[in-house]
């Protein structure tokens, strides 16, 4: 049971890409960190591409992105 | 490379992909992970005094159309964030590192050399800001007040679940006002319960904020998406020192018997939500 803590089990500090969700990853790795504009794939880090599939997959990301429905609720 | 001029989807032109920077000048650990899908190994570019972690990638793949396909396809998009986490997590084992988004491409490393460089004083601040620090993530499930709960679909038309024997049955006098004085309960204890797993999340949320650096609220997170059926009130991720790690699974604990709820901790991350501004 993964209730309480969901220690990443890890002897190194800060690595373990094994066994984080998905759904929390994508919480930090997108739209997330210093954003310097880049050449390419401009709406990645203007968001709007992601906002766009977001109904594929997630309603996460953060709050800086609202999701294309009200509230984040279910579909 | 050509630059500029060139067809950005002839497939042989090569962009260069930015994982992160680091405050030092070698991070070591990165130099030959494989990064993400399709490029070549992972290696480093010195800009100024910091070092950027990158990885030579063709143009083709990072097309907003690639992406546009990627981002509806789960599996994919699993690939390249965990490729991305993985060497994230790699260089910040050497020292501090300031993470870039997923996806960060420029046409080649005069270009994202350039680019960095002009940014230095943002990834100073940044570094300094979450150095010694890590990034936690804490998410709160409304388990319900009594025992007789269970995170009931969002309310339908759930008159006609089953129960043939009392449908069957002549109703008695005075049944419908019976049945809407239940419906009404029902909806009041669930309303009871929401306010208090929104007062456990707020609870949660201001314990936490005592022992980090910084906070931020992210979105919450559907049912679906993580394959769960509770209710999750609370997604939030917070900067802690690293000397006071060791009180985090202790105030979740505690705070699990004080409020009731579930609260899941999840870390050590870099620090992604902190890097930013804001």
């Amino acid at each position: 049971m993964d209730r309480d803590i969901v220690p990443w089990d890890n002897p190194e500090p800060l690595t373990g890409p094994i066994g984080v969700p998905l759904v929390d990853l994508l919480d930090r790795v997108l739209a997330t960190g210093v954003v310097v504009s880049g050449d390419l794939v401009i709406a990645i880090a203007d968001v709007p591409l992601v906002r766009l599939s977001l109904h594929a997959l997630l309603s996460s990301v953060s709050e800086r992105i609202p999701a294309p429905w009200a509230d984040g609720g279910p579909l | 490379m050509t630059q500029r001029g060139a067809e950005p989807s002839s497939s042989d032109v090569d962009a260069v992909y930015v994982f992160a920077v680091c405050g030092t000048r070698t991070p070591v650990g990165v130099e030959g992970l494989p990064g993400v899908p399709g490029g070549d190994a992972v290696g480093t570019l010195p800009f100024g005094e910091l070092t950027a972690v990158v990885q030579t990638v063709r143009a083709a793949d990072f097309t907003e159309e690639a992406w546009q396909a990627r981002l509806s396809d789960r599996q994919q998009l699993e690939r390249y964030a965990r490729a991305h986490h993985h060497v994230v997590s790699a260089a910040a084992v050497a020292g501090p590192v300031v993470p870039l988004p997923l996806a960060t491409l420029y046409h080649d490393e005069q270009r994202a050399r350039s680019a960095l460089a002009a940014e230095t004083a943002r990834f100073r601040a940044a570094l300094e800001r979450t150095a010694d620090h890590a990034e936690w993530g804490v998410k709160v499930y409304s388990t319900g007040s009594g025992g007789a709960d269970r995170p009931d679909p969002p309310s339908g038309p759930a008159v006609i679940t089953g129960r043939p024997a009392e449908r069957t049955s002549r109703p008695a006098p005075g049944a419908g006002l019976a049945y809407l004085e239940r419906k009404r309960g029902l909806r009041a204890e669930r309303e009871q319960r929401q306010d208090a797993a929104i007062r456990a999340a707020e609870t949660v949320d201001a314990e936490f904020q005592k022992v980090a650096a910084a906070a931020r609220r992210l979105r919450s997170h559907a049912p679906e998406l993580a394959g769960d059926r509770r209710v999750q009130v609370l997604n939030a991720t917070y900067l802690v020192a690293k000397d006071r790690t060791d009180e985090l699974g202790r105030l979740a604990r505690t705070l699990e018997e004080s409020t009731g709820a579930q609260v899941e901790l999840s870390g050590p991350w870099v620090p992604y939500s902190f890097v930013g501004e804001g």
